[in-house]
């Protein structure tokens, strides 16, 4: 049968198109000579579920966007480093007097633990820990823009940091030093040479993570938080030496663990639009739970995941209806 | 539409995504097979065209709020990015396998984006096909399957898949001569 023909001409011209893209398309019957060109442009068909895929992913990205500015707690944005220590009230002192730090609210906890809220520059962070509380203290990396490096370094030596290093020239274009203080966290007190002393992107506070396995953290935050990566420096072996990702309007750095520089496990507040279901996504990425979602008195719905890399994410919904 | 509506109602949707990015998909649906069809014929590998093409749309979402309307098409602009993410990878596997420079492919040519453009049109066709053809072609093309395989999970004969294809290759060349306007062969 002549079609019968044709078809099978057609399906031997599909079988060595897709067999190698380098061969010329092979010679036919000009009857289907078209649609053999047209078998040939389809190679590069898109994978059926890729384009829902990415639509979705893109559609929670922007239900982030849209309600991100508008939904939290004054001052605040969608990252917030808290930094959970023994000695919570000297470290609310150290940050006040080396860098100017405003406290804004103090209570202590369900634990016995202090929680306070200080705002440094544009940014506000989270102290708690101390007091009645037992558990395990999060010291955190954090890269902490200021005006003049050098002066605020001094100040925080004066306040009781130990040197990590001594302002320096760095090849990234900002003079750094690093302290750190007495409860463990470490400052990376840095000056940006530019239009700003902060670059751009950036804020006054930015927490630093060194983890073992940052291209697997990079991952896991994209699956469970929607994150962005925004910069990646690594060398030819595959190490990251920096990376910035940024969720909701909030940048983390990160630079693979080494030497000097290992893993502290960080504690963070995440705002997000619907912690019930960011909660869910981020145990499906392969967060253990620390708590499901639950009205707090505070007048946040809060839920707490543990992250592969033993980091803490709370994860809050300001509660529509409450009291603020 | 003429031109210059759909310069206006592109205009307006980027407005409209701007204040409300839930409209950002209006955006996505209009562009995805375009950035598609053309990162993947700049990369000819499947896995690496979704990474960079989505890569594309994160980063137009992202910069939707600081994109300023100058003459230049959202469309070409974000073609523009996509060159960029396809640079910047090729950049960043030179570096990694210890290669010197990298050619940088220079912008597209009008020739090229007529191509890309017939090959985005094409795409989108082949979502308007009935059902069983379009299974056909998606699973022989894109997910690269034997006839044997596509067969085995539709559960038809080998002989009935061949005419499924052939069927729907004949159905895209009729609705690619439809939308051209061409009736002569």
């Amino acid at each position: 049968m002549a079609n019968g023909s044709l078809v099978e001409q057609l399906d031997a011209a599909v079988e060595a198109i897709l067999a190698n893209r380098e061969l010329p398309l092979p010679g036919v019957n000009s009857r289907i000579a078209p649609q053999v060109r047209i078998a040939a442009e389809l190679r590069d068909l898109p994978r059926a579920d890729f384009k829902a895929r990415l639509k979705a992913d893109l559609e929670r990205r922007a239900a982030m966007t849209a309600k991100a500015p508008t939904q939290f707690r004054e001052g605040f944005h969608t990252i917030t480093p808290y930094l959970i220590v023994n000695e919570a009230a000297g470290l609310i002192d150290f940050v006040k007097q080396a860098f100017g730090a405003q406290e804004l609210f103090r209570t202590t906890g369900t634990a016995g633990g202090i929680h306070a809220e200080v705002k440094i520059g544009d940014s506000m962070v989270m102290l708690g820990g101390g007091g009645a509380w037992r558990g395990t203290p999060t010291p955190t990396g954090i890269h902490l823009y200021v005006e003049d490096a050098d002066a605020v370094y001094e100040r925080a030596l004066q306040a009781g940091g130990v040197s990590l290093y001594g302002p320096v020239d760095q090849p990234y274009g900002d003079r750094e030093a690093s302290v750190k203080d007495l409860s463990g966290n470490h400052w990376y007190i840095a000056t940006h040479k530019g239009a700003s002393h902060v670059p751009e992107g950036l804020r006054t506070v930015t927490p630093f993570l060194h983890p073992r396995g940052a291209p697997q953290l990079i991952d896991f935050l994209k699956q469970a938080f929607g994150a962005e990566e925004q910069s990646r420096f690594q060398s030819p072996d595959g190490v990251i030496h920096h990376a910035t990702v940024k969720i909701g309007d909030s940048m983390i750095e990160m630079g693979e663990a080494h030497g000097p520089a290992q893993p502290m496990p960080t504690t963070f507040y995440l705002y997000v639009d619907d912690v019930d279901e960011w909660y869910r996504r981020a145990i499906e990425a392969g967060a253990t739970s620390k708590g499901e979602p639950t009205d707090q008195p505070y007048g946040d719905r809060v839920g707490g995941v543990a992250d592969p890399f033993e980091n803490t994410w709370y994860l809050g919904t300001p509660i529509k209806n409450a009291s603020t | 539409m003429t031109a210059t509506e759909a310069d206006t109602a592109e205009r307006l949707l980027i407005e409209a995504a701007q204040k409300d990015p839930a409209r950002f998909a209006e955006i996505y649906e209009n562009n995805f097979h375009r950035v598609y069809a053309y990162i993947a014929r700049r990369v000819g590998n499947r896995d690496i065209a979704e990474d960079l093409t989505s890569d594309v749309f994160h980063k137009a979402l992202a910069g939707l709020p600081r994109f300023e309307w100058r003459g230049v098409p959202f469309g070409a602009w974000l073609i523009r990015v996509a060159s960029n993410a396809i640079i910047d990878r090729a950049k960043r596997a030179a570096k990694e396998t210890d290669i010197a420079s990298v050619d940088e492919p220079s912008e597209p040519s009008p020739q090229m984006m007529e191509e890309i453009d017939q090959r985005a049109q094409l795409f989108k066709l082949v979502d308007q096909l009935p059902l069983d053809q379009r299974r056909v072609i998606v699973l022989r093309f894109s997910e690269e399957k034997s006839i044997r395989e596509v067969a085995l999970d539709l559960r038809r004969t080998e002989g009935a898949v061949k005419q499924l294809q052939f069927r729907a290759l004949q159905n895209l060349r009729a609705q690619l001569r439809k939308e051209s306007g061409d009736t002569n062969g």
